[in-house]
C-alpha cells in the first residue's frame, strides 16, 4: 500500500514509536528493579526476594486482588456488551436523552459520582435490606464505563458504510441477523478495544469504589492507596510486577492464538 | 428497525436512569439545600451555596484548572496520534502494539504516580544521574510543581487517547491516502489535509476522553503537586470529606457538570451528540 | 400478596439470614495500629471471626458510617470527632460490666475531657504533633517560628491537614489551637501564606522516607510518623515538641448505633484493654497506648522513647483538639481554600 510515505518517514515514525513506549515502560522499569532490592529504601542493597515473599504472605492483599478481578470481569462484560448494543441503537438514530446521560456521566467527577451513588444506595437499602458489596461496585463500575464503550465503538461505527446492513437485509436477513453477521465483525476491533478500556477503568478505579465498597469488597487500588500513603513499599512494587507480568503474558498468549 | 433498535437501547437506559439521573437529581437537590453541623445536608433551602460560587477565589481555581486540563490534553493528542497512526500501519503485529499501550495502565495509577516521584525527585534517579554525569550541579526541582502534575495526567491518560485515535485511524480508507500521493501530495500534507481531518471523530472522542478527567483529577495534583494547588477535583472532595459541605460540593459539582456540556455543544457536529 | 412481593420478600429474607447467620465481627481501625497475631488471638479465644479494614483519615471513616447501614460495628474515631458522632447517634454507648478490663487505662485517659464518663469510647492510642528534623539542622528547630525559617527555604514540609496547619499557625501566634476568633484565623491565614513559598509540599506520612532520604530537613509531622523516622535513621535525624505549644490526638475504640452484635464488640473492646494484648500491639506498631498497664510491660527502648512518651512537663504544653462549631468551621474551610490557592 503507497501511503506516500518515504523510507525515511517510516523510520521517524518508528523511532517515535520507540520512544513513546519507552516513556511508557521506564516507570514500570523502575519498579520491578526496586522490586528486588534487598533495602526498604531507594539505595541498592543487593538482591532479595523478601518483598515477593511478603507480598504473598499478605491475605489482604491477595483477596483484595481477587475481589478487583471479579468486579473488573464482570463490569467489562456488562457494560461492553451493553455498550455496544447502546452504540448501535444511537448509530441508528440518536436519541439526545441517552447521550446527554451518558457523556454527563463521563463529566461528572468522580467524587461527585461516588457520593450521589452511596447517598442513593443508602436510600434504596433501607427498603431492600441490603448493605454495600460487590454488586454495589459492579453497578459504580458500570455507571462510568458504559460511556467509554459507547464513544470507541460509536467512533468506529461512523466510519461504517450502512448501506452493507441493507445489503444484507435485501439480500433475505433479519434485522437481527444483520447486526450479528455485517456489523458486529466490523465492529470486533473496536469492541475489543472498547473492553480494554472497561477493564482498565474497572480495575484501576479508586475514588468511586472507596465510597461504595462495603465490608467485604475491598478491592487492590483502595489497599494499594492505604499503603502508598504511608510511603515507599517495595510490596507495591512486587505487586506491579507481578501484575505486569502476568498480563503481558496473557497478550502474548492471546496474540499467539489469533495469528495461528 | 423500531422494535430491535428498543431493545438494544433499553439496558443502557435503564442503566443510566439507575445509576445517573437519580444520584444526580439528588445532587441537585443537595446543592439547595444547607449543611449540617457535622456534614450531611438539613432541611432550609437556601441558593447560598451558588451565590457563593461568585467570589473571585473559586473563578481563579476553575481557570487553572481548565489552563491545566487543557495543557495535558493537547499534549496527549499530539503525543497519542503520531503512535496511533504507527500502530494502525503496523500490519500483522497492530494488536500486539495496542496491547502494549494498554498494559502499564492495567497496574495501579497510584503505583505509577509512585515511580514518577522517585524519578522525579531531589535524590530521585534522574537527578542523580545527571549529576553523577556532571551535567547539573544541584537538583533540579522536578516534583511538586504544576510541570510534573501536567506530565503525571499525561502519562495516565495517553491511552486514553490512543484508544479512540486508533481505532478511527484503522479504518481509514487508505484509497484515500494513495489518491493523495498519487495527485503529488507530500506525506505531511496528505497527513494534515487527508488524515487529520477524517481521523475527526476520533479526534473529538480522544480529547473529550482525556479533558474531563483531566479537569476533575485531584490525586495527580495531591501526590506529584505536593497538595500546594487545589484543582476543581480537590476544591470538591474538600468539600466531601475535610470540610464536609456537602451541598457547596454539590453546587461546584453541578457548576462544573454545566461548564462541561457547554464545551460539549460548542464543539458539536452535525447529528452527532456524543462526538 | 402477589407473587412478585412474595418472591422479593424470601430473596430479601434469605439474604439477611445468610449475612446475620455465623458471629462476624467488623472492625474499622487505622492502618498500622493493630499487632499481626491480635486478631486471630481473639478468633481462636472467642470463638468468633473477625473481618478488619483499615482508613486513613477520620473523613473517610465518617463518610462510610455516616450512612447508619455501613456494615461496620467497631470504629476508632480521633477525640474531636466523638462529640459529633455522639450527636449523630451514630455510637452505641457502652456498658462498663461488659469490660472488667477497663482499669487497666492509664489514670490520665479515665477521664479524657472528650468522653469524661467513658460512656461512648475507649481510649486507645494517643500521640502528639511536632517537628522531626535533620541534626544537621543548626540550631536545632525548638518552636514552631523554625518552620519560618529562610534559610530552610524549600525544604520545609507542613502536614496535609488543615486543622494541623490552623495548629501550628495559631500556636506560633501563642493563640489555643481550638481558636474559634475570626481575627485570629485569619491572622493564622495570613501566616501560613507567608510560609507557603518555602514549602516543599504538604505531606502526611509519606514525608518519612523524604526526611529520611535527606529530601527534607524540617517537617511538621506526628510523633508516630517521627518515631518511625528516627528508629530508620537514629543518628540523623531527631524530633521536637515546640516550645510555644503543641497538638494531642487520641484514637478511641467505640462501638456503633448500627452493630447488631454488641456483645461481641465489647468483647474484643475488653481484649483489647488487657495489658498484654496492648503491649503486644505496642511492640508491633511503636505508637503509644492509653494503657497505663501495658506500659509496665513495654521493652526499655519503647517506653522510655521520649518521642511517644515525653516527660509530664511536656505533655503540659499540649493541646486536644476540639470538634469546631459551624460557623467556624466554615470560616476555617474557607481559608485553608485561599492557603491553597495562592
Amino acid at each position: 500500500m503507497n501511503t506516500g510515505m518515504s523510507i525515511r518517514a517510516k523510520d521517524g515514525f518508528a523511532f517515535y514509536a520507540a520512544a513513546a513506549y519507552a516513556f511508557l515502560y521506564l516507570p514500570l522499569l523502575i519498579l520491578a528493579v526496586f522490586s528486588v532490592n534487598a533495602s526498604r529504601f531507594t539505595v541498592w542493597q543487593g538482591f532479595s526476594a523478601r518483598w515477593y515473599r511478603a507480598m504473598l504472605a499478605d491475605h489482604d492483599l491477595l483477596e483484595s486482588t481477587a475481589n478487583s478481578l471479579i468486579i473488573a470481569t464482570a463490569s467489562t462484560l456488562l457494560a461492553t456488551a451493553i455498550g455496544t448494543l447502546a452504540a448501535y441503537a444511537l448509530w441508528k438514530r440518536s436519541s439526545v436523552w441517552l447521550s446527554g446521560s451518558l457523556y454527563l456521566s463521563l463529566v461528572t467527577p468522580e467524587i461527585v459520582t461516588g457520593v450521589s451513588l452511596l447517598a442513593f444506595y443508602q436510600w434504596a437499602f433501607r427498603y431492600l435490606h441490603l448493605q454495600l458489596g460487590m454488586h454495589t461496585v459492579v453497578l459504580a463500575h458500570l455507571s462510568f464505563s458504559v460511556a467509554y464503550v459507547v464513544l470507541v465503538v460509536l467512533a468506529r461505527l461512523r466510519t461504517f458504510d450502512p448501506t452493507l446492513e441493507e445489503a444484507a437485509l435485501d439480500l433475505g436477513a433479519t434485522e437481527l441477523g444483520a447486526f450479528r453477521r455485517v456489523t458486529l465483525p466490523y465492529l470486533a476491533p473496536a469492541i475489543a478495544a472498547a473492553a480494554m478500556l472497561a477493564f482498565t477503568v474497572s480495575i484501576d478505579d479508586y475514588v468511586i469504589t472507596s465510597l461504595v465498597a462495603g465490608v467485604d469488597s475491598r478491592t487492590l487500588p483502595m489497599v494499594i492507596y492505604a499503603m502508598a500513603r504511608r510511603g515507599v513499599n517495595p510490596v507495591l512494587n512486587a505487586v506491579s510486577t507481578v501484575v505486569v507480568v502476568a498480563l503481558g503474558a496473557l497478550v502474548l498468549i492471546s496474540e499467539r492464538l489469533r495469528a495461528s | 428497525m423500531r422494535a430491535l433498535r428498543s431493545w438494544f437501547i433499553a439496558p443502557s437506559a435503564v442503566l443510566m436512569a439507575v445509576t445517573l439521573a437519580v444520584p444526580l437529581a439528588i445532587v441537585c437537590v443537595y446543592s439547595v439545600l444547607t449543611r449540617g453541623a457535622y456534614g450531611g445536608v438539613e432541611w432550609p433551602w437556601t441558593l447560598e451555596n451558588y451565590s457563593r460560587l461568585l467570589d473571585p477565589l473559586y473563578g481563579a481555581i476553575f481557570g487553572q484548572s481548565f489552563g491545566i486540563a487543557a495543557v495535558a490534553t493537547g499534549l496527549c493528542l499530539v503525543l497519542g496520534f503520531p503512535l496511533a497512526l504507527f500502530i494502525a500501519r503496523s500490519g500483522s503485529r497492530k494488536n500486539l502494539y495496542l496491547s502494549l499501550v494498554i498494559l502499564p495502565f492495567w497496574t495501579s495509577f497510584l503505583i505509577r504516580t509512585y515511580a514518577w516521584m522517585f524519578l522525579l525527585r531531589d535524590t530521585g534517579l534522574i537527578n542523580t544521574l545527571l549529576q553523577a554525569l556532571g551535567l547539573i550541579r544541584a537538583p533540579l526541582p522536578m516534583l511538586y510543581n504544576n510541570g510534573a502534575v501536567i506530565l503525571g495526567l499525561v502519562y495516565g491518560y495517553l491511552p486514553f487517547a490512543v484508544l479512540p485515535l486508533y481505532a478511527t485511524i484503522e479504518r481509514l480508507d487508505a484509497s484515500l491516502l494513495e489518491a493523495a500521493a498519487d495527485l503529488g501530495a507530500r506525506p505531511m500534507a496528505t497527513l494534515a489535509r487527508v488524515t487529520i481531518p477524517l481521523s475527526a471523530p476520533g479526534i473529538r472522542a480522544a480529547a473529550i476522553l482525556v479533558f474531563v478527567p483531566c479537569l476533575g483529577t485531584y490525586l495527580t495534583s495531591d501526590l506529584l503537586g505536593g497538595s500546594k494547588t487545589i484543582l476543581i477535583g480537590n476544591l470538591v472532595q474538600n468539600q466531601f470529606t475535610a470540610s464536609r459541605d456537602w451541598p457547596f460540593g454539590a453546587a461546584i459539582s453541578i457548576l462544573l457538570i454545566a461548564v462541561a456540556m457547554a464545551l460539549l455543544l460548542a464543539v458539536r457536529r452535525q447529528g452527532s451528540e456524543l462526538v | 400478596m402477589n407473587r412478585r412481593t412474595f418472591l422479593i420478600g424470601v430473596a430479601a429474607t434469605s439474604i439477611h439470614t445468610a449475612c446475620a447467620r455465623g458471629a462476624r465481627l467488623n472492625v474499622y481501625n487505622w492502618s498500622d495500629y493493630i499487632a499481626p497475631d491480635t486478631v486471630a488471638n481473639f478468633e481462636r479465644e472467642s470463638g468468633a471471626r473477625v473481618r478488619y479494614g483499615t482508613y486513613e483519615s477520620n473523613q473517610e471513616m465518617l463518610a462510610q458510617v455516616m450512612s447508619g447501614n455501613s456494615g461496620w460495628d467497631v470504629v476508632f474515631p480521633s477525640e474531636d470527632f466523638i462529640g459529633p458522632m455522639r450527636d449523630l447517634g451514630l455510637l452505641a454507648p457502652l456498658r462498663h460490666e461488659w469490660l472488667p478490663n477497663l482499669d487497666a487505662l492509664d489514670p490520665a485517659f479515665q477521664k479524657p475531657p472528650w468522653d469524661p464518663e467513658l460512656r461512648w469510647s475507649v481510649p486507645y492510642m494517643h500521640g502528639s504533633t511536632g517537628i522531626l528534623y535533620q541534626k544537621s539542622v543548626v540550631p536545632a528547630p525548638s518552636a514552631w517560628a523554625a518552620l519560618w525559617d529562610q534559610k530552610l527555604r524549600g525544604r520545609i514540609t507542613m502536614l496535609d491537614d488543615a486543622t494541623e496547619v490552623f495548629g501550628a499557625c495559631l500556636k506560633k501566634m501563642g493563640r489555643s489551637i481550638n481558636s474559634t476568633d475570626a481575627v485570629e484565623l485569619i491572622e493564622a491565614k495570613r501566616q501560613a501564606i507567608a510560609q507557603k513559598p518555602l514549602l516543599r509540599a504538604y505531606l502526611n506520612a509519606e514525608v518519612r522516607d523524604q526526611v529520611v532520604a535527606g529530601d527534607v530537613l524540617a517537617a511538621e509531622a506526628w510523633a508516630v510518623t517521627a518515631g518511625q523516622a528516627i528508629a530508620a535513621a537514629p543518628d540523623k535525624l531527631a524530633f521536637a515538641f515546640p516550645e510555644e505549644g503543641y497538638a494531642r490526638f487520641a484514637d478511641s475504640v467505640t462501638i456503633l448505633r448500627e452493630s447488631r452484635r454488641v456483645e461481641l464488640a465489647h468483647k474484643w473492646i475488653n481484649h483489647l484493654l488487657r495489658p498484654e494484648v496492648a503491649a503486644s500491639i505496642v511492640s508491633a506498631t511503636r505508637t503509644a497506648t492509653a494503657n497505663g498497664a501495658a506500659q509496665k510491660l513495654l521493652p526499655a527502648e519503647i517506653r522510655e522513647n521520649s518521642v511517644l512518651y515525653p516527660s509530664a512537663a511536656t505533655l503540659e504544653h499540649g493541646e486536644w483538639f476540639q470538634a469546631q462549631p459551624s460557623a467556624s468551621q466554615k470560616l476555617r474551610d474557607r481559608l485553608w481554600t485561599e492557603i491553597k490557592s495562592s
